[in-house]
């Protein structure tokens, strides 16, 4: 047989069993990145060259089944029914046989050409399992090699064999279901299916190839309509239905079983057998080496401890290690963007404009998002090392019990804890949970983790106001932002999220020795996404806001109604609404720096530091107190610590930056995001103005309490109203 | 209208219960119940997501962690490992072996 001009091959299996890696061997760094249309769910192509052919591979979601209970479950199965690629290869985790062989008889049950790889080998060897390969083969009809993936694989054995099986397709065993199952499925396929009823164009092809796969599709559609499958069952007539649900009662009346459980359970009973004849054990004990390990790690005395520390160093890593690095890129990026490019433009004459908008603008965006590549770059090693090692799933387990009681599953801790290096890839990170409310939920809490760029104005203002406290304030800080992220979560599983958590089926991974190869490929392609896909959008913010920064208008708020930038006006009108939390008109810089903040928190403390030394923008803050010192002008302008206190827990609660937020609509709407603003800036100006109210009490303090209580009541109101109608549209 | 919704409640309840795998009295145990180290074969699972991943009625599994405080248990079936919320251990039944 002669092979199609590109022959496509889908990488199918279970997850963390090798795809990606096998993924990467065979197609090195020819790859792209997409989604699937209409989903969230990644795909990855790539191709290969082998003897002047060349191959397209796609590697399909990590899935157990094709039941579609999942996105990635339906765009694999629909991209196997729809795309026909010309060979499967199935990888299959050889340390975990039967689990594996399920999605193997569904792809079977499907027709596809499929080749197995058995990977695992080495974990399956110190179990003490025997796969017998020939034996496999002839039972399932298509060949099963073994894949170690590791310095001594020699692609050619696998090449030639892709090759071999793309020109000689396989056809795979049928798989057969319990004599009354199959009477009620044939009554279903013939009479339901026959002519042609699920609009399937195949059967009217005269090819044998074509006619063979349409039967098979056909005979899996039959199955799918005894499963329930929605996507199938909505496309009958309503008599064809009924008859439908008449084979079905019989089969759950024979069987006593929901009819979907039927057919898994059959499939299973051909597996057990399947493995029973071919997967000889030489020692029959239940613990392996990963049991041991977990027997500590998960222990009641260690696992707590052990979690805390492996935690402990993946925020280490993220902070520590990332610090150096920024300052590297920044400044590198600095010099090329804003020194070397801006000078450049000047030279050639380019019109201000554009050397504002090349080299500030955009230059000042591309060194923004470089600052945010190191922690992220950092983040992402750690994640890939716990994630490949197989603690991630450990971690999730231990996490859960404490992070159930506010309402989310123990796989959120991840995000969360991430959010102390960068609120981007922490968002990025509440891809891991499975249910849509879980996401979102832990999306919104992650702001409330004080991130590496507030640490910083910590330091500045603690410094400068509690020169002998500073450690005590920037650590209780911290720990503000956590307890607020508690209670918030309280508060929205009370309101907003009000059913629990997604149930818990996670499987426990073997522990591996993870590869670097692995580490920094996982890690590229995360590294890769951010920069190219969530970067732009980012990048475009980052201009708008730049170029606010620079266009003026006359000061509206000034006597002398001199031109000022958008932004400045934009603090000069904040001042009013700070006022209550102790910050007062001729302490606009405050607000000014609260608005840059927005664009990145680092920018407060520039910000800051060039309103309120002598510039020409702090002569206005100097009438009345000469002084052109830094520290004591903030000390003049604050008035007391009381404000500084309360402006600094104003930025621990307040909206996260631009990015972060660009971040969040691209991940839940502009609905969510609005929320998450308005909700986060209310309770920022609220807790802040009642400390300070309570704080500096006065006549007035009383009025501002109250109205404090009536809007926290309010909040609470409206959260209720939003859950009502989040759960009536749920 | 409040009859009927009373109706459909208890018509909920009372497929829910057969939904849940009854079990005569000492004849099986749900998992949640079982303590570690207990090993059992699964009597009836109605939930398909488990049952694709390998407990289905008939499997044989060991409870590898069972702390009552805890919101999940830890099963092995076969060569896996999995973290089961309590929920939904609760609804699969088990004959001790």
């Amino acid at each position: 047989m002669t092979l199609n001009k590109t022959p496509v091959i889908a990488l199918a299996g279970n997850p963390n069993v090798g795809k990606t890696t096998l993924f990467n061997v065979l197609t090195g760094s020819r790859q792209t990145v997409g989604n699937w249309p209409g989903v969230t769910v990644e795909h990855k192509s790539g191709s290969y060259t082998h003897n002047g052919v060349k191959y397209e591979v796609i590697d399909l979601p990590g899935i157990y089944s094709l039941s579609g209970g999942t996105p990635d479950e339906l765009v694999a199965r629909n991209f196997i029914l729809n795309q026909k690629p010309d060979l499967i290869i199935n990888i299959v985790d050889a340390s975990n046989l039967e689990r594996n062989l399920y999605l193997t008889i569904q792809l079977m049950e499907l027709g596809a050409p499929i080749l197995m790889c058995l990977s695992m080998a080495d974990i399956a060897e110190r179990n003490g399992l025997k796969i017998e390969l020939q034996h496999l083969s002839d039972h399932l009809g298509f060949e099963v090699m073994l894949l170690t993936l590791n310095k001594r694989f020699d692609p050619k054995l696998l090449l030639r064999s892709i090759e071999n099986n793309l020109q000689n397709p396989p056809i795979p065993a049928s798989i057969f279901y319990d004599p009354i199952v199959e009477q009620h499925l044939d009554k279903i396929w013939h009479s339901t299916l026959s002519n042609n009823k699920l609009n399937d164009s195949l059967l009217d092809k005269p090819l044998a190839e074509d006619l063979y796969w349409a039967v098979q599709k056909t005979r899996w559609q039959a199955i799918k309509l005894i499963e329930g499958d929605p996507e199938y069952i909505f496309q009958l007539d309503e008599d064809d239905r009924l008859a439908v649900e008449k084979e079905v009662k019989a089969i759950e009346k024979h069987r006593g079983q929901e009819a979907p459980n039927v057919i898994a359970d059959d499939r299973y009973g051909y597996i057990r057998g399947l493995v029973k004849d071919v997967v000889k054990r030489k020692h029959p004990g239940n613990w392996t080496f990963s049991d041991s390990i977990d027997r500590i790690l998960l222990s009641g005395i260690m696992g707590l401890p052990f979690f805390f520390v492996v935690m402990y160093l993946v925020f280490m890593i993220a902070v520590r290690a990332s610090e150096p690095v920024i300052g590297v890129i920044e400044s590198g990026l600095s010099w090329l963007f804003l020194d070397a490019l801006g000078g450049l433009l000047s030279l050639i004459n380019t019109p201000l404009w554009l050397k504002y908008l090349l080299s500030d603008a955009l230059g000042g965006g591309i060194v923004t998002i470089g600052t945010f590549v190191p922690p992220i770059f950092f983040i992402y090693i750690s994640l890939s090392i716990l994630e490949d090692s197989g603690y991630m799933a450990r971690a999730a387990f231990i996490a859960d019990k404490f992070m159930r009681r506010i309402g989310l599953p123990g796989k959120a801790f991840i995000p969360l804890l991430v959010g102390f290096g960068c609120t981007v890839p922490a968002i990025m990170a509440t891809r891991t949970l499975e249910n849509p409310r879980d996401r979102l939920f832990a999306s919104l809490l992650t702001p409330f983790m004080s991130c590496g760029a507030k640490l910083p104005v910590y330091t500045f203002l603690a410094m400068i106001f509690f020169p002998q406290r500073a450690d005590i304030v920037i650590f209780g800080l911290y720990f503000f932002g956590i307890v607020m992220a508690i209670l918030t979560g309280l508060l929205l599983k009370k309101t907003v999220f009000k059913s629990e958590p997604g149930n818990f089926v996670m499987e426990l991974p073997p522990y591996h020795v993870p590869t670097f190869n692995g580490i920094m490929m996982h890690t590229w392609f995360r590294l890769k996404d951010f920069i190219f896909r969530a970067g732009k959008t980012i990048l475009i913010v980052i201009i708008i806001i730049n170029i606010l920064s620079v266009i003026t208008v006359p000061n509206v708020f000034s006597p002398s109604h001199e031109k000022v930038s958008i932004l400045q006006v934009g603090g000069h009108a904040l001042t009013p609404v700070l006022k209550p939390m102790g910050i007062t008109q001729n302490n606009w810089a405050a607000s000014v720096a609260i608005i840059t903040g927005l664009f990145a928190k680092e920018a407060i403390v520039g910000t800051m530091q060039s309103l309120y030394s002598g510039t020409d923008l702090s002569m206005e803050l100097n009438e009345d107190e000469p002084s052109n010192n830094l520290t004591s002008n903030l000390q003049n302008k604050f008035g007391s610590w009381k404000s500084a206190l309360a402006y600094l827990l104003f930025v621990v609660l307040y909206s996260p930056c631009v990015a972060a937020l660009t971040m969040l609509f691209k991940e839940h709407g502009g609905k969510w995001t609005f929320f998450t603003f308005l909700y986060l800036n209310l309770l920022a100006w609220l807790i802040a103005m009642m400390f300070y109210q309570v704080m500096a009490f006065s006549g007035a303090s009383f009025y501002w309490l109250t109205l404090g209580l009536v809007i926290l009541s309010l909040i609470y109101t409206n959260l209720r109203y939003i859950g009502n109608r989040h759960e009536r549209t749920a | 209208m409040n009859a009927r919704r009373r109706m459909r409640q208890w018509g909920n309840r009372f497929f829910q219960s057969r939904r849940q795998c009854p079990c005569q009295r000492g004849d099986c145990l749900p998992m949640s119940d079982l303590t570690e180290g207990i090993s059992g074969t699964v009597y009836c699972n109605n939930d398909i997501r488990t049952i694709e991943r390998g407990i289905y009625v008939g499997a044989n599994i060991v409870i590898f962690r069972n702390e009552e405080d805890e919101p999940n248990i830890i099963v092995s079936v076969g060569d896996s490992r999995y973290v089961l919320d309590r929920r939904i251990a609760h609804k699969i039944r088990v004959r001790v072996d």
